[in-house]
C-alpha cells in the first residue's frame, strides 16, 4: 500500500516557537468562535423568533438584530487570525484538503456574502414580516453552510489515508469529504454548539438587562441545543478513526479527561438551565449555566486540538518539532500594534458608551 | 508542485485569482481613499457647521461600512483562499515568511473595522470633534493596512538579495518596489475613493450637490494626476527584466484584442476619471451617477490592467528568483532535471498510480505539476492548440529545449519555468501533448 501523498513541509523556519503559534492559535479561535456563536446563532435564533412574531417576539428582535450584522463582521475579522496559524503550522494538510476539494472550499466565499447581504436585509428590512422573517432564515442558513464547507477541508485535511481515493474520484475538486464518516455528525455537532452558546449569550442579555423573555428563551434554546448533542455528540465519539477513538476512551490520557470535563460542564449546564428556565425563576439562576456552559466550550475547543494532533501523530506529523527561529523584531511591532489596538478599542467604547448629548449636533 | 493540483478545465484556475483580486483590490482601495475622503468632507462640513452634509456623510459612512464588510473583508478571504488553491505551495512561503506581517495587518484591520462600526453605531452619542477623531482614525487604520500588506505584494515582485540570504521578513518587506508602490497604490486609492464620492454625490439633492462634488472632484483630480506620476516612477523601480518584460508584451499588443485591452485600461485609469472630474467641477448640477458609475467601473477595470502588468512583471516566477510560477523553488530544479520529478514528488506520484502508471498518466502528471499554473488542456491558453501542428518528436524537443537554464539555449527562460524533469520525463510530457490531439 501507497504511503498517504503528504507534502512536504515549506523550507522557512517559523517565526515563533510552535508552542507559542499554537497557544496564538486557540486564543484567535476561541475569540472567533464566540464571534460566530454571537454572530451565525444570535441571527438564527432572531429569525426564528421574526418567523414567530410574537409581539415579545418581535420586541426581541427589534432591540438585538440590529448588533447582528457587526458581530459576523467581527466573526469574519476575528476568523482571519487562527485560519492563518492554522495554514502556517498545518500547511501541509490544509492545503492539499482545501485543493482536494476546492469547489466547495470556494463556495464558502460566496455563501458567505449572500449570507451576509440578507443579514442585513434581515436587520434593515421594511417588507412585509414574513419577507423579513424569510431573508433572516435564509441568511442564517447560508451562514451556517459557511461552516459546513470548514468542517469538510478540516475533517479532510485529518485523514491523508483518504486522500488519494478522494482525488481519484474528484480530479477537479467538486467533492465533499462525503467518504469521511465525522462530516456530518461533525457539523451537527458544531451548529448545536452555535445554537446552544448563541442561547447561552442571550440568556446572559436577558439577566443583565433584566429582559425576563430573552432569559427564558435564551435558556430553553441552550436546553434543546444541548440536549441534542446527546446525539450529535455520540454519533460523533463513535465515528471518530480508531487511534482518536482509542484516546478518546482511555481514561488516563489527556484528551479524554478533556472529554469527560466538557461533557460533565455541559450536562452540569442543561440540568441547572431546566430549573432557571422556568417562569419566576430568578434572574441570577442563569449565571452558573452560563459559566459552566462556556467552561464546556473552552474544553471542547481544547479537546478539538488534541484530537488534531492525535488525528495526524497517526501519519508522524509532531507540530511541536517544527523548526523555528523566534523574530523577536516582528513580535515587538506585533505586540505595539496589539497594545494600538488596545487602547483604541478602550477609548472608541467609551465613547460608544458615554450618556448622548442632549440635543444632537449640527442636524 | 509540492501539492495536489487544482484542475480547472477551459478557464483555468489563475483566472479565478484574477476575478476575486480584481474584484477585492478595487474595494480594499476604494476603501482606502473613500475613508481619507469622508475625514476631510467631514473636517469641511464641520468648519462650515452644515448639518446637511454631515447627516450625508453619515450615510456615506453606512455604505462604507456595508461595502467594506460584505465585500471588502469576504473578498480579501477570497483571495486567500483562491492563492491556496492555485498555488498552495506559493501560498504557504509567502506564509512562512510573512506570517507576523500578516498578523500585524490583521490586528490594524480589526481596528478599521471597530472605528467604522462605532462611528455607525453611535454616531448621535459622539460629539463632533469624536466623530471627526474617528473619521480620521479609520482613514488612518485603512491606509496602515494597506502600509503592511503592500510589502508582502510587493516582495513576490522584489524580494532582493537581502532576504534570500537572511529570510528575515522585514529584509523582504522594505524591497526595492515597496516605496514606489505604496505611493501608487495610495493614489489609486484616493482616485477610486474620489470616484465613489462622485458617485454617491451626484445622486444629491441640488442643494448639497455642487457642495459635495466640487471638492470631491479636486480631491480626485489629485489622485488620478498623482497616480500617474508615482506609476511611472513605480515602473522605474522595477527589476530590469520585469521592465523588458512589461515593454515586451506592451509592444506586442499588435492584435486589436490586445490593442483595445491596453486602450480600455489608459481610459479607465486616467482619461475618463479626469472628463468627470472636470464635469463634476465646472457643472455639478448636470452631473448625474450611472456616468459617475461607469466612471468608477472604468477606473476599477484600469486598475486591473495595473495588477495584470505586476503579474506579467513576475514572469516566469511568482515569487522573482526564488519560486516560480508553478510552485518550483529555483534551488530545486538542479535536483528535479538530474534525478526526475516524479520521484520526489508524492502528489505526482499519486496521481499517475491512479491513472495505472502508464507513460501517459506519468506525462498527464508531469503536465499536472509544471504547467496547469497557467495553461489549460483546450481552454485558456491552451495546451492543445499550442502544440496542434507539432509532431510528437517536435513537443520532445520543445520540452527538452525547456530544461536548459541557458537563455542562449532556452529563448522561453524570460516567461516560463524551466521543465523540471530529466530527459525520459521530457519525452513522457511530449508524449502526453501529443496525445491532446486525440482528445
Amino acid at each position: 500500500m501507497l504511503l498517504p501523498p503528504i507534502p512536504s513541509p515549506d523550507p522557512l523556519l517559523l517565526p515563533l516557537p510552535p508552542v507559542a503559534l499554537k497557544a496564538l492559535l486557540l486564543v484567535t479561535f476561541t475569540l472567533h468562535l464566540m464571534a460566530v456563536n454571537l454572530g451565525v446563532g444570535g441571527s438564527l435564533i432572531m429569525a426564528v423568533h421574526a418567523w414567530r412574531g410574537k409581539p415579545e417576539d418581535r420586541d426581541l428582535v427589534r432591540r438585538l438584530a440590529p448588533l447582528l450584522p457587526a458581530a459576523v463582521t467581527f466573526a469574519i475579522t476575528l476568523g482571519i487570525a487562527p485560519l492563518l496559524f492554522v495554514q502556517l503550522t498545518y500547511g501541509p494538510f490544509f492545503y492539499t484538503a482545501s485543493v482536494l476539494t476546492a469547489v466547495p472550499w470556494l463556495a464558502l466565499i460566496f455563501l458567505l456574502m449572500a449570507g451576509y447581504g440578507l443579514l442585513y436585509r434581515f436587520v434593515g428590512s421594511a417588507a412585509a414580516p414574513a419577507i423579513h422573517a424569510t431573508s433572516g432564515i435564509l441568511g442564517s442558513l447560508l451562514l451556517l453552510s459557511v461552516g459546513l464547507m470548514l468542517v469538510n477541508v478540516t475533517t479532510l485535511s485529518l485523514r491523508p489515508d483518504l486522500w488519494a481515493a478522494h482525488a481519484a474520484a474528484s480530479p477537479h475538486g467538486l467533492r465533499m469529504n462525503t467518504a469521511d464518516p465525522t462530516l456530518w455528525p461533525r457539523y451537527l455537532h458544531m451548529v448545536a454548539g452555535i445554537a446552544a452558546v448563541a442561547g447561552l449569550l442571550l440568556a446572559g442579555w436577558g439577566a443583565w438587562r433584566r429582559h425576563a423573555y430573552a432569559r427564558r428563551v435564551g435558556l430553553l434554546w441552550f436546553i434543546v441545543a444541548t440536549a441534542s448533542q446527546a446525539a450529535w455528540g455520540t454519533w460523533l465519539l463513535v465515528r471518530q478513526p480508531d487511534p482518536v477513538f482509542g484516546l478518546l476512551m482511555n481514561t488516563t490520557t489527556a484528551p479524554s479527561l478533556m472529554m469527560w470535563i466538557s461533557i460533565t460542564c455541559g450536562g452540569l449546564a442543561l440540568f441547572m438551565a431546566i430549573p432557571a428556565s422556568q417562569a419566576g425563576a430568578p434572574a441570577k439562576a442563569v449565571w452558573a449555566p452560563f459559566g459552566l456552559g462556556l467552561a464546556a466550550v473552552l474544553g471542547m475547543i481544547l479537546l478539538r486540538d488534541q484530537a488534531r494532533d492525535a488525528s495526524l501523530a497517526a501519519f508522524g506529523f509532531h507540530p511541536e518539532a517544527l523548526p523555528h527561529k523566534t523574530d523577536w523584531l516582528s513580535l515587538g511591532v506585533f505586540g505595539l500594534t496589539l497594545v494600538g489596538l488596545v487602547v483604541l478599542l478602550i477609548v472608541i467604547l467609551r465613547w460608544a458608551t458615554q450618556p448622548a448629548p442632549s440635543a444632537p449636533a449640527a442636524e | 508542485m509540492n501539492h495536489p493540483v487544482w484542475d480547472l478545465p477551459l478557464l483555468g484556475s489563475g483566472w479565478i485569482i484574477g476575478i476575486i483580486s480584481i474584484i477585492h483590490v478595487s474595494i480594499a482601495h476604494l476603501v482606502v481613499g473613500a475613508g481619507i475622503w469622508l475625514a476631510i468632507m467631514e473636517g469641511r462640513a464641520q468648519r462650515a457647521a452644515d448639518g446637511d452634509l454631515q447627516a450625508w456623510l453619515r450615510s456615506r459612512a453606512k455604505a462604507l461600512l456595508w461595502l467594506s464588510s460584505i465585500f471588502g473583508a469576504a473578498t480579501g478571504v477570497g483571495i486567500w483562499v483562491a492563492i491556496g488553491l492555485v498555488n498552495p505551495t506559493a501560498t504557504q512561503h509567502l506564509i512562512r515568511a510573512f506570517v507576523m506581517g500578516w498578523a500585524i495587518e490583521w490586528l490594524i484591520f480589526a481596528g478599521e473595522m471597530a472605528t467604522l462600526i462605532v462611528l455607525v453605531r453611535a454616531y448621535d452619542r459622539l460629539k463632533p470633534r469624536q466623530r471627526l477623531v474617528l473619521y480620521w482614525l479609520y482613514a488612518f487604520c485603512a491606509w496602515l493596512s494597506l502600509v503592511v500588506i503592500n510589502g508582502i505584494i510587493t516582495f513576490m515582485l522584489s524580494p532582493g538579495k537581502g532576504w534570500t540570504a537572511s529570510h528575515a521578513m522585514w529584509d523582504g518587506f522594505f524591497n526595492a518596489t515597496y516605496l514606489p508602490s505604496l505611493l501608487l497604490r495610495t493614489f489609486v486609492a484616493l482616485a477610486l475613493g474620489g470616484l465613489w464620492g462622485l458617485a454617491a454625490g451626484g445622486s444629491s439633492n441640488p442643494t448639497l450637490k455642487s457642495r459635495i462634488l466640487k471638492p470631491t472632484a479636486l480631491f480626485t483630480l489629485a489622485g488620478v494626476l498623482l497616480a500617474a506620476a508615482s506609476g511611472w516612477y513605480y515602473f522605474q523601480s522595477f527589476p530590469p527584466a520585469a521592465r523588458e518584460l512589461v515593454l515586451g508584451n506592451l509592444k506586442g499588443a499588435t492584435s486589436l484584442a490586445q490593442g483595445f485591452r491596453w486602450a480600455l485600461w489608459g481610459l479607465g485609469a486616467f482619461l475618463v476619471p479626469g472628463l468627470l472630474v472636470l464635469w463634476a467641477f465646472f457643472a455639478p448640477q448636470t452631473f448625474r451617477r450611472p456616468v459617475a458609475l461607469l466612471g468608477l467601473l472604468l477606473a476599477c477595470w484600469g486598475f486591473g490592467g495595473f495588477e495584470w502588468i505586476r503579474e506579467v512583471a513576475r514572469k516566469p516566477f511568482v515569487i522573482r528568483d526564488v519560486m516560480y510560477s508553478n510552485g518550483i523553488r529555483v534551488e530545486q530544479v538542479a535536483g528535479y532535471l538530474k534525478d526526475g520529478f516524479l520521484p520526489q514528488n508524492a502528489w505526482a506520484r499519486t496521481f499517475a498510480a491512479s491513472k495505472g502508471d502508464t507513460d501517459l498518466a506519468k506525462g498527464e502528471a508531469l503536465l499536472r505539476s509544471q504547467c496547469l499554473a497557467c495553461h489549460t488542456r483546450d481552454g485558456y491558453r491552451s495546451l492543445k492548440a499550442l502544440t496542434a501542428s507539432n509532431s510528437e518528436g517536435d513537443n520532445v524537443a520543445f520540452i527538452q529545449a525547456l530544461r536548459e537554464l541557458d537563455p542562449a539555449l532556452n529563448p522561453y527562460l524570460d516567461r516560463m519555468p524551466p521543465f523540471a524533469g530529466t530527459e525520459q520525463e521530457a519525452e513522457l510530457l511530449g508524449k502526453y501533448l501529443g496525445s491532446l490531439k486525440a482528445k
